[in-house]
């Protein structure tokens, strides 16, 4: 970050991305070159001297098969080889009668053999039954997963790097029961998906608290972590996250990184070339179908004008034939102005190794995507780069460095993405992009999607730069077996810098009568450049002291520590604007306009989405026990204190408790229940909290905003004026969660795996804002509603229960294969929010789950004027328009007949299907994403306004169309009877679907064609990302939790979002 | 081994003392915002917060961020809710306009409500604690008075809109109070709301000073202000619709500000009058700054298409043909002269001056939108900005702002009272309860005889006649300015003009026309419509149901 920092204040700061990497380079290049000579001569002999004795032997799994690749090294050096293709094996070694040989292979159990002056040693590895002896990362600390008794769901880093899409959050999807990753946009840089665990379960926040390498909400977070440097991944659901308290209650995402073992340095190199593509777009109207809807609006406006009031059946035509393309072009604004597909590369070098006492990993990795815009400005461009070094200072005394450096590089045009897809979607196709001599069009609304995507206007470009550190220590106090110290000091910090230019450009518009081309302006303000720059630094320090105590008694198994834990964020922002640049050559706040009024700024110690500073202090503490590794129990205890809450309800108490039997340990079922091999039930209870809130809600806000203008004699100015902006509510606090889950886990028949959970969750105390407070109190919610004057009160409630199962199989063997499913069922019910005492009990939120949608039943069209005249309608219904059921029988059409929708926006049912082959040199996996019971709004911007779906274009009804299956068209679908007037079910689409969301095949060369090349292993794979959706939605993809909040509000979209991508991707990894 | 202890030790002492020595470590302070403390005691901080009571809360979309009383120059005008133009481009005005008005789609008339309560409320918590303040006592009883007609204003909003409201007095309602207390629902009768907003504009008028000063900028309230709004008040009172007050009492109210001898009708063009923020005619009105607080850039948002404006509010037909001829007479007089294929001409000059017509000039070009291919019709550029009605808004424009950059834009004052209304009302009230005296006749006639006007003096009229006169008059004069809505609805005429198509003009080439062009009436927005449940605005869905049914809705409405 040093560096980081040095550069960007430097006149180069564009150069500081490579310049960072060619240092990161250089530093792995001395890894690499101090570690060489063993690797170059591994095979060889010299480097001990002349009494080397050989040894030799061969590796073979429990089968009697061959093992090749399997790792042999002597133990506390580092020499080392690996078998061959045959399983065989020979090194050197100074003295067979001392020392050990070492034999790892994954998936396989760690064999240690004494060498005792043996000179041939062959060895059968055991394949590990992972699900016994494996560790699983738990909040503060670890476990074997076999004692777990918490709701643990674990994902390898390598499943997640076998995504080709570069976002860590967009892997997660139908790989971890109960969490839902739902992607929105495929926008290179913004690609993230919502990531929520077992669906919502608060009106209020639903966020899921991050920690990585042990730092709670980590700057940086989970989405541009390189997935290369993931070790693992712990899903905390239940109880077992209270252990973070505060911010548990949505459930904890623990990262672990990758951390270097003893051996010799293995260095690893990762290449993918990806090509992505929407999932789908939508078919738009082309222009003879678009200019007779033209017709036919104007018709229903004006039925006296007849039937070609914009367009003559002639000039339809010419749309059509294309004979006249200046004046009458056919545009199809998706082709023209999207690519095929975008490029997007990821690599990534990893060094990793050392000796017993100092070990390291290191990596460093780039990835850059491009838009899929032709000629776009839009790009995405990442450099990062790790070091995790531990090393033992003395006997019993540990440290560890982690050091992570990134640099975000995001472009873009000075038109957001979501506007130019709004503007594709909406351009008349009956408008060209360019004349034919190639000069740009006006477009449509002053916009040319074909332009805007470009630098035309100006370009934003905003990099970040992260950087987070962490020292560890730990101390194994003397005199006391089991005991121990251990703290760390992490120091996060980001800076996001925002540069946006914005460059007027010039359109043309020609006209036919006089064979002229007008240019105009746009872009810029008042036809000059400007410019905008931004800065935000966020910082957090966390540290942490931990005392902890593991022993073992006999059969009674120990494990408990007692922490202290602070941390401190801090926000800082300020803007800067200069208007009227005299010219575009120079994009600098000092080069801009001369008058005073040219030059503008602001600040704040917050970020753009009300984050303030805040400081939170902790007291954790958690004891496990067990007998025999059979009954299992386990407490946890957290008392949290946060500064965003008056004194006095700063402090929350967050305790848990969890208990598991493992049934298989008792001799009678071990002797009579043969075919079952582990079988535990376990239980889980606790309270978590959720604090995350805007601060100072415990008093009166009074802020500035100046807008009232007055004239004292020396011309009118603006006064400095203040607005009460929130209410006190002096006893905020928590929110609290209660979380029950009950569960079994069973492996069976050795290779079956089975888990299934049921859970339920209580939260109350939710910070909700009312919105049943009558206006003429005065007390009334601005229009946006995250700045409500009320304040958040503590007054929800909401239940949710369900349950998760997860089924595999692993099939071993030469074609060895694997199948995995997962399914979980989450169902939330509102048990109080405030709602109007007046509301009707049916339309009520309370009782039904969150985020359903209040709408008319749409139960067919008006096909005749008898037919609307003897059915109930809403006033300026015509034949054409949408039939909405009388729900309440009273003859008319009013607010009373709307009727709440059965799902939300988030699945109620989620599932995955993972499936693992390998045959010889040849390795696939396959994963399916899925979910049901979820439903979406989205009604296009479609009319006059803009252009229409062909679903609905070709099927409206019309009177030459009067069987048509979409309700007529109308000058703006947002405001018409049948569109956004009556918000209704025709509108709402069932968002099931079925996703092939992720293959990979691999074919890994033979090792010993490699051997020669100084190669240790090459493997050369496909893969693919969103490849194939099953699903019922017509228009548009149905991953995502709204349409798009960019017009009707959050909750019913208009589905102009930059399309998710499908990617298909080539890649290598070479291991040297 | 020693030395690894002293490591250790040394490393955990250092966390621990890190963590312990700042006791205040979760007490922070907010660096952005004000303290109650600091509003009860620094009268500079307090009278800030007392001026931003002149503006309110964005409550909904395509609604500003700092909105004044009434709608002001937002993007569709409240005009568009009339017979004097339609929004193009909609953006919830059809929905009235259409007759489709009703609890739960209120479209853009859905906010008054909530925001003048607010309103109320912000004045009251001021009027609360004033007392407490280091004021001097002449400062603290202007702006009292100042208070109070910010709060009058809000309730006026309220009665013209919705009738007999909730009277608050001085409360100030509090989120720990009982907020299903029937206080909080009980609607005053029409004549009870109207009385104690005049009584309060009273106390107002004597606490204001009359003029604006160094002291007492301009922009804020005077006792002409507190006089003038009182007039309004009760010229509506005196109304059918109301039937809440007395044609005396009316034009007694507008002869208090007459009286005060301090305004007079602006004789620098009536199209100028709009753009200029100094001048004796404007009683009341709201200043705007370029950028920073800027009103939307109108020429912008009304501008023709082919200049690159958005075609927003578009003025109709039915607004057209109520400007008589120059020589005084109604078109459809047909002594009047009107050609209705060569109809812009010799129209009275505030035609010129409020509406863009085809063949008017503007900037440096004329508008043309004839088909085929008139440049802002729907054939030219960016068609979905061509009016629908076939007229721009030329009122209230500047043409010294750039059309398509808006940086120097929005800077126009919004007036909500002038002394042509004053004559208005006075003249109307006058007529009604005398008849058409001398002090009638001198009200209009200057009106219509000021220069840039310079229309036929009117004489030897009926009552009947000189109230239609007065009401023509009235429209004319006072286009666009948020009357007509409830000039329609108080004279219980909206059944009838409200019922009238939406019409606009289709125009074509002729040349054998002396103006070259065919004109053809025709509809711009289908289906308009006025149900008599619409003489008052329906009070919103969400607010009955927040009263659990307690608050009674305005008649003919289902909930």
């Amino acid at each position: 970050m040093e560096l980081n920092l040095h550069v960007k204040d430097s006149p180069h700061w564009k150069r500081s991305p490579r310049f960072f990497l060619l240092i990161a380079s250089i530093a792995i290049a001395c890894l690499i070159t101090c570690q060489m000579p063993s690797v170059a001569f591994a095979n060889g002999s010299k480097v001990l001297g002349a009494q080397d004795v050989k040894i030799s032997g061969k590796v073979t799994d429990e089968k009697g098969e061959t093992l090749p690749g399997v790792s042999v090294t002597l133990k506390g050096t580092s020499t080392g080889v690996v078998t061959d293709i045959n399983g065989k094996f020979s090194l050197n070694v100074a003295d067979a009668s001392l020392g050990t040989l070492v034999f790892t292979y994954i998936g396989y159990v760690t064999q240690e053999v004494p060498l005792k002056g043996q000179t041939t040693i062959n060895v059968q590895l055991q394949a590990d039954s992972k699900s016994l002896n494996e560790v699983v990362v738990v909040g503060y600390g670890t476990q074997k997963k076999a004692t777990l008794t918490g709701s643990i769901s674990v994902v390898k880093g390598g499943d997640l790097a076998k995504s080709p899409q570069p976002n860590v959050s967009s892997s997660f999807a139908g790989r971890v029961p109960g969490l839902i990753a739902s992607n929105g946009s495929g926008e290179p840089g913004y690609d993230g998906s919502n990531i929520s665990i077992r669906g919502l379960a608060t009106t209020g926040s639903n966020s899921v608290l991050i920690v990585v390498d042990g730092i709670p909400g980590q700057i940086g977070g989970l989405e541009r972590l390189d997935p290369n440097d993931i070790e693992s991944v712990s899903v905390l659901k239940d109880a077992s996250a209270a252990v973070y308290g505060n911010r548990a209650a949505n459930g904890v995402i623990l990262i672990t990184t990758k951390h270097g073992k003893t051996g010799k340095a293995a260095i690893s190199y990762n290449f993918n070339e990806g090509f992505s593509s929407p999932t789908r777009l939508p078919k738009l109207a082309d222009a003879p179908t678009y200019a007779q809807i033209l017709n036919d609006i104007s018709y229903y406006d004006n039925p006296a004008g007849g039937f070609n009031q914009a367009y003559s059946a002639d000039q339809i035509q010419k749309f059509r034939d294309g004979s006249d393309p200046i004046n009458y072009p056919n545009t199809n604004w998706e082709k023209l102005t999207l690519k095929n597909y975008a490029l997007q590369n990821q690599q990534n070098v990893t060094v990793a190794g050392g000796s017993d006492d100092v070990k390291y990993y290191t990596s460093v990795g780039i990835t850059s995507q491009d838009g899929i815009f032709k000629n776009g400005a839009t790009k995405y461009n990442q450099y990062n780069f790790r070091a995790n070094i531990d090393a033992t200072v003395a006997k019993g005394f540990k440290i560890g460095l982690s050091l992570q450096g990134r640099e975000e590089d995001r472009k873009f045009p000075t038109t957001s993405a979501a506007n130019n897809f709004r503007g594709i979607y909406r351009g008349y196709p009956t408008t060209a992009a360019f004349y034919p001599n190639g000069l740009p069009t006006v477009g449509f609304d002053n916009t040319n999607p074909a332009v805007t995507p470009t630098s035309a206007g100006g370009t934003t470009s905003n990099p970040t730069q992260t950087f987070n550190g962490i020292l560890k220590a730990s101390y194994d106090i003397p005199g006391v077996e089991g005991l121990s110290l251990d703290g760390f000091f992490s120091a996060d910090k980001t800076g996001v810098f925002n540069k946006t230019f914005n460059t007027p450009y010039t359109v043309y518009t020609y006209n036919s009568a006089t064979n002229i081309y007008t240019p105009s302006t746009q872009g810029g303000s008042n036809g000059r450049p400007y410019l905008y720059e931004s800065q935000l630094n966020q910082a957090l320090i966390t540290s942490n002291i931990k005392l902890n105590f593991v022993r073992q008694l006999g059969k009674n198994n120990i494990n408990a520590f007692v922490a202290y834990e602070q941390s401190q964020n801090t926000y800082n922002f300020f803007w800067a604007q200069r208007n009227n640049f005299p010219t575009a050559t120079t994009p600098e706040l000092s080069q801009g306009g001369s008058a005073p009024s040219d030059a503008t700024n602001g600040g704040s110690s917050s970020d753009n989405n009300g984050n303030y500073n805040y400081n939170r202090r902790s007291v954790i503490s958690r004891l496990a026990y067990n007998y025999d590794e059979k009954y299992l129990l386990e407490a946890q205890f957290r008392a949290d204190g946060s500064s965003l809450f008056a004194q006095g309800h700063q402090w929350g108490y967050f305790p848990s408790i969890s208990a598991g039997y493992r049934i298989s340990k008792e001799n009678w079922f071990h002797d009579k229940v043969k075919f079952i091999d582990d079988l535990k039930i376990r239980a889980s209870y606790g309270v978590l909290g959720d604090d995350n809130i805007a601060p100072y809600q415990y008093i009166n806000n009074y802020t500035f905003n100046n807008s009232v203008v007055l004239d004292n004699g020396s011309g009118a100015t603006p006064q400095p004026g203040i607005d009460l902006t929130k209410l006190a509510n002096p006893n905020i606090t928590w929110e609290t969660a209660k979380k029950t889950d009950i569960g079994i886990n069973a492996v069976f028949l050795k290779n079956f795996t089975f888990e299934g959970i049921y859970f339920r969750q209580v939260r109350s105390n939710i910070l909700a804002y009312r919105t049943s407070v009558p206006g003429s109190s005065g007390i009334v919610n601005p229009y946006d509603v995250t700045k409500p004057l009320v304040p958040a009160e503590n007054i929800g409630k909401v239940n949710s229960a369900g349950f998760e199962a997860t089924l595999g199989y692993n099939h071993p063997g030469t074609f060895s294969w694997g199948v995995s499913g997962n399914f979980t069922y989450a169902k939330s019910k509102i048990i109080y929010i405030d709602e109007a005492p007046g509301v009707l009990s049916y339309q009520r939120q309370t009782g039904n789950p969150l985020n359903t949608y209040l709408l008319y039943q749409a139960t067919g069209i008006f096909r005749s004027q008898a037919q609307l005249n003897n059915t109930p309608h809403v006033p300026g219904a015509q034949v054409g328009d949408l039939i909405y059921a009388d729900v309440n029988n009273d003859g008319q059409i009013t607010a009373a007949d709307q009727e709440r929708s059965k799902y939300g926006n988030i699945p109620q049912i989620t599932y995955g299907l993972n499936l693992t082959a390998a045959y010889k040199n040849f390795d696939l996996s396959v994963l399916f994403a899925g979910q049901a019971e979820v439903s979406q709004y989205v009604l296009p911007e479609s009319g006059v306004i803009g252009n229409f779906y062909s679903s609905w274009a070709n099927n409206a009804w019309s009177p030459s169309n009067p069987n048509g299956s979409y309700p007529k068209v109308s000058d703006r679908a947002s405001s018409a009877v049948s569109g956004g007037l009556y918000n209704s079910t025709f509108w709402l689409n069932d968002a099931s679907f079925l996703r092939l969301k992720n293959v990979q095949l691999g074919y890994t060369l033979s090792a010993q064609m490699l051997s020669r090349l100084h190669i240790k292993g090459l493997r050369i794979f496909v893969s693919g990302f969103n490849l194939l959706t099953f699903t019922k939605v017509k228009d548009y993809d149905p991953e995502g939790t709204n349409g798009s909040g960019q017009f009707g509000g959050a909750q019913y979209g208009s589905g102009q979002f930059y399309p998710q991508q499908k990617i298909i991707n080539l890649g290598a990894n070479i291991k040297f | 081994m020693k030395s690894i202890k002293y490591i250790t030790g040394c490393l955990a002492l250092c966390v621990v003392f890190m963590t312990s020595c700042k006791k205040d470590f979760l007490s922070l302070t907010s660096t952005d915002k004000i303290s109650n403390a600091s509003i009860l005691s620094d009268t500079s901080l307090f009278e800030a917060y007392v001026i931003n009571r002149y503006i309110g809360v964005k409550l909904q979309d395509k609604e500003d961020d700092d909105t004044g009383f009434g709608r002001g120059f937002q993007w569709a005008l409240w005009s568009s809710l009339t017979d004097e133009s339609i929004y193009n481009n909609n953006d919830n005005t059809w929905v009235i306009q259409q007759g489709q008005l009703a609890p739960n789609n209120l479209g853009d008339a859905g906010t008054i409500w909530a925001r003048s309560y607010r309103g109320i409320r912000e004045c009251n918590y001021a009027l609360s604690v004033i007392n407490g303040l280091p004021l001097s006592a002449g400062h603290k009883n202007k702006l009292i008075g100042e208070l109070e007609f910010i709060r009058a204003f809000r309730y006026q909003d309220l009665i013209r809109n919705y009738g007999g409201i909730v009277l608050m007095g001085d409360k100030v309602t509090e989120l720990t109070d009982n907020l299903q207390d029937p206080s909080l629902f009980n609607r005053a009768s029409i004549t009870e709301s109207i009385t104690y907003a005049s009584s309060q504009l009273d106390d107002a008028a004597s606490r204001l000073p009359v003029d604006n000063s160094s002291s007492w900028a301009l922009g804020r309230a005077t006792k002409g202000a507190a006089l003038a709004l009182k007039s309004r008040l009760l010229l509506y009172a005196a109304s059918p619709l109301y039937n809440a007050g007395t044609w005396q009492a009316a034009a007694a109210a507008a002869k208090a500000v007459m009286d005060l001898g301090k305004y007079s009708l602006f004789q620098g063009g009536y199209g100028q009058l709009f753009l200029t923020p100094n001048s004796n005619e404007i009683i009341f009105e709201r200043l705007f700054y370029p950028v920073t607080a800027a009103h939307l850039p109108i020429e912008l948002d009304n501008g023709p298409n082919s200049y690159g404006g958005y075609g927003g509010n578009v003025p109709l037909q039915n607004m057209v043909d109520a400007y008589p001829m120059s020589n005084g007479k109604s078109i459809t007089d047909p002594a009047s002269g009107y050609d209705s294929q060569n109809p812009y001409v010799n129209r009275d000059p505030r035609f010129y001056a409020t509406i863009l017509y085809n063949g008017a000039p503007y900037r440096d070009n004329v508008v043309q939108v004839f088909l085929p291919g008139g440049k802002d019709s729907n054939q030219g550029p960016n068609p979905q900005n061509a009016s629908k009605t076939g007229y721009y808004l030329r009122k209230f424009a500047n043409d010294a702002y750039s059309i398509t950059n808006s940086s120097e834009a929005g800077a126009q004052p919004w007036i909500y009272f002038r002394y042509a209304e004053i004559l208005l009302n006075y003249a109307e009230a006058q007529n009604e309860a005398v008849g058409p005296d001398a002090s009638v006749y001198q009200a209009i006639n200057a009106i219509r005889q000021r220069s840039s006007v310079n229309m036929p003096a009117l004489s030897g009229l009926s009552q009947d006649d000189m109230r239609t006169a007065i009401r023509n008059e009235r429209r004319i004069e006072l286009a666009f300015e948020e009357h007509r809505f409830y000039d329609v609805r108080r004279w219980k005429i909206a059944e009838q003009t409200e019922n009238v198509p939406a019409y606009g003009i289709a125009v074509g080439i002729n040349a054998a026309n002396p103006s070259g062009y065919s004109y053809a009436q025709k509809v711009a927005l289908t289906g308009r419509a006025f149900q008599p449940q619409h003489y008052w605005l329906p009070i919103p869905l969400t607010e009955i149901q927040a009263s659990n049914g307690q608050l009674k809705q305005n008649p003919f409405y289902t909930n």
